[in-house]
């Protein structure tokens, strides 16, 4: 039988975790998307360390399981006297493995651009990175939000590893009102119900911008781009 | 200074063991309508990519109105590689591939490059834009995104983001040979005009009822180098090579007799 006073009785405490998991999320988001957007013009520098250390970064977070990244970030950090909150480990740690993924994306979606593109920038006066703000990227947009989405997606899942370091956020409080209530399969679903519910309405609004872009450009309509989503998911 | 406008000095291009270019040198005065022509991979699109950079040679100088454009015997530094925007921008490109940028509407497309490159403010890149879209006859598509135009509507676009840059000089790769043929028309319609205008240009074509109406001077490559150069009409109809006599009989001659009447 469900214990329909449980809905009740808890849903604030987890309303709570849920808006942290959705603050940690957006904030590892805005750091992700333009360290994910340097690494990946850091990848094609003509800067050799620059290039180094970019490709380096990306290797790592992508190569590694992201609870070990957070154990890192969280019990090496304070060894070099940085001392933060779990929150902010949370974050940071999120927008590291995030960004990793999004570079890799951007850069797929910048190689997917036609190359007579940055000709044309370059051969009419444009410096590297005016071609890439003023004709690559913008192009590259409606290339990458369907990856760039499948992997916000993930980080919304992967952010529920942040328990582990105890952040409150929504899995936490999960794992907290079961402690209290033993009632798992009610709580549970109230925490999956959520996350499924962010989830759905990110993607939805990702379909809409995507939608929007494409049908202003009306183009010849090339649906092959989702071919560069990630194939691999954060969790193994 | 009229007959050193552009100076191309012993270009050297290699790709793995091809020769694409090997030593061209070339002088062109300004208003001078310079035709390349030559078999596939014989080095065209290299050499006009050499003049502004984009390809650099592994040897030679480029001068254009007797300033260095690029030397191979020195490295880019930050400071050059900022006056061979400036030199760019003088001296326009339009590819066989079109290459308009298709997240930008038509005008958007003329006045990109003048905000970006020529650091014009948008009412003046506006109105200039405007002015060379009614010369290329795209004065009723504004609005337009590139998807929507024809072939010949794009290369007339390209045509007209290069002009909005007040090049001196024009570099034109097989303009029309990505074209359907009743789409030719247009874009020579609208070289004609440059050509009236005084334009100097450099232009690869298989065109060559165009070339020898309008050229000055025509040259025909092969292997990476200048195998015959002169007055169109002459080179076209007394070749002195037999590489240049070959080439000549294997374009398709009815297609030459069709063009001349143009
Ligand atoms: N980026 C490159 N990498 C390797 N080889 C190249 C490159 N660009 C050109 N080449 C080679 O250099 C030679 C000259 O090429 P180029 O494009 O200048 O010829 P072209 O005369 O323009 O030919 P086409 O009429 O087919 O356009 C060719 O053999 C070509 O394969
Ligand atoms: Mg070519």
């Amino acid at each position: 039988m469900l214990e329909y006073q449980i809905f009740f009785d808890y849903t604030p405490m987890l309303l709570l975790g849920f808006w942290l998991t959705i603050k940690i999320v957006v904030c590892a988001i805005a750091l992700g998307i333009p360290l994910g957007l340097f690494l990946a013009l850091g990848r094609r520098s003509k800067f050799l360390i620059v290039s180094f250390l970019s490709t380096s970064f990306i290797e790592v977070f992508r190569n590694t399981p992201f609870i070990i990244q957070v154990f890192l970030f969280y019990y090496v950090l304070p060894f070099y006297g940085l001392k933060l909150s779990a929150e902010y480990v949370g974050v940071l740690a999120l927008a590291a493995f995030g960004g990793a993924y999004f570079a890799e994306i951007i850069r797929a979606g910048i190689d997917a651009v036609p190359k007579g593109q940055l000709e044309s920038a370059r051969a009419i006066g444009m410096t590297d990175w005016q071609a890439m703000r003023n004709v690559i990227l913008p192009q590259t947009l409606s290339i990458v939000i369907p990856p760039l989405t499948n992997q916000t997606l993930t980080l919304i899942k992967e952010s529920a590893i942040l328990s582990t370091i105890t952040v409150h956020e929504l899995t936490m409080t999960g794992l907290m009102v079961q402690g209290e209530t033993f009632r798992p399969f009610e709580v549970f679903i109230m925490v999956a119900l959520l996350y499924w519910a962010l989830n759905e309405t990110v993607a939805t609004l990702m379909r809409k911008f995507e939608q929007s872009i494409k049908k202003k450009r009306n183009p010849t309509s090339d649906s092959n781009s989702s071919s560069t989503v990630e194939k691999s998911e954060g969790t193994k | 200074m009229t007959s050193n406008f552009l100076e191309i000095k012993g270009l050297h291009k290699r790709f793995g063991n091809i020769a694409a270019l090997n030593n061209v040198s070339l002088n062109v005065s300004k208003g001078e309508v310079i035709f390349v022509i030559g078999p596939s991979g014989c080095g065209k699109s290299t050499l006009l990519r050499a003049v502004n950079w984009l390809t650099p040679p592994d040897k030679g100088e480029v001068w254009l109105e007797g300033e260095l454009v690029g030397s191979s015997s020195s490295k880019l530094t930050i400071k050059q590689s900022q006056l061979l925007n400036g030199f760019r921008a003088r001296m326009g490109m339009v590819f066989q591939q079109f290459n308009v940028w298709p997240h930008l509407n038509v005008l958007e497309n003329v006045v990109r490059a003048q905000l970006v490159v020529a650091k014009r403010k948008r009412a003046d890149a506006e109105s200039t834009a405007l002015k060379i879209l009614d010369q290329v006859g795209l004065q009723n598509k504004i609005d337009e995104w590139p998807d929507h135009l024809s072939g010949g509507q794009k290369q007339r676009l390209a045509i007209a983001r290069a002009l909005a840059m007040d090049p001196t000089l024009m570099l034109l790769d097989e303009p029309t040979s990505a074209l359907d043929p009743e789409l030719i028309g247009e874009v020579l319609t609208v070289l004609k005009r440059l050509v009236n205008n005084g334009m100097t240009m450099l232009i690869v074509t298989h065109e060559l009822g165009f070339a020898s109406e309008f050229g000055d001077r025509l040259l025909f490559m092969d292997g990476g180098e200048v195998i015959e150069e002169g007055p169109p009409k002459k080179i076209l109809t007394m070749p002195k090579t037999k590489r240049l006599k070959m080439f000549l009989e294997k374009l398709d001659v009815t297609s030459f007799k069709k063009e001349e009447k143009l």
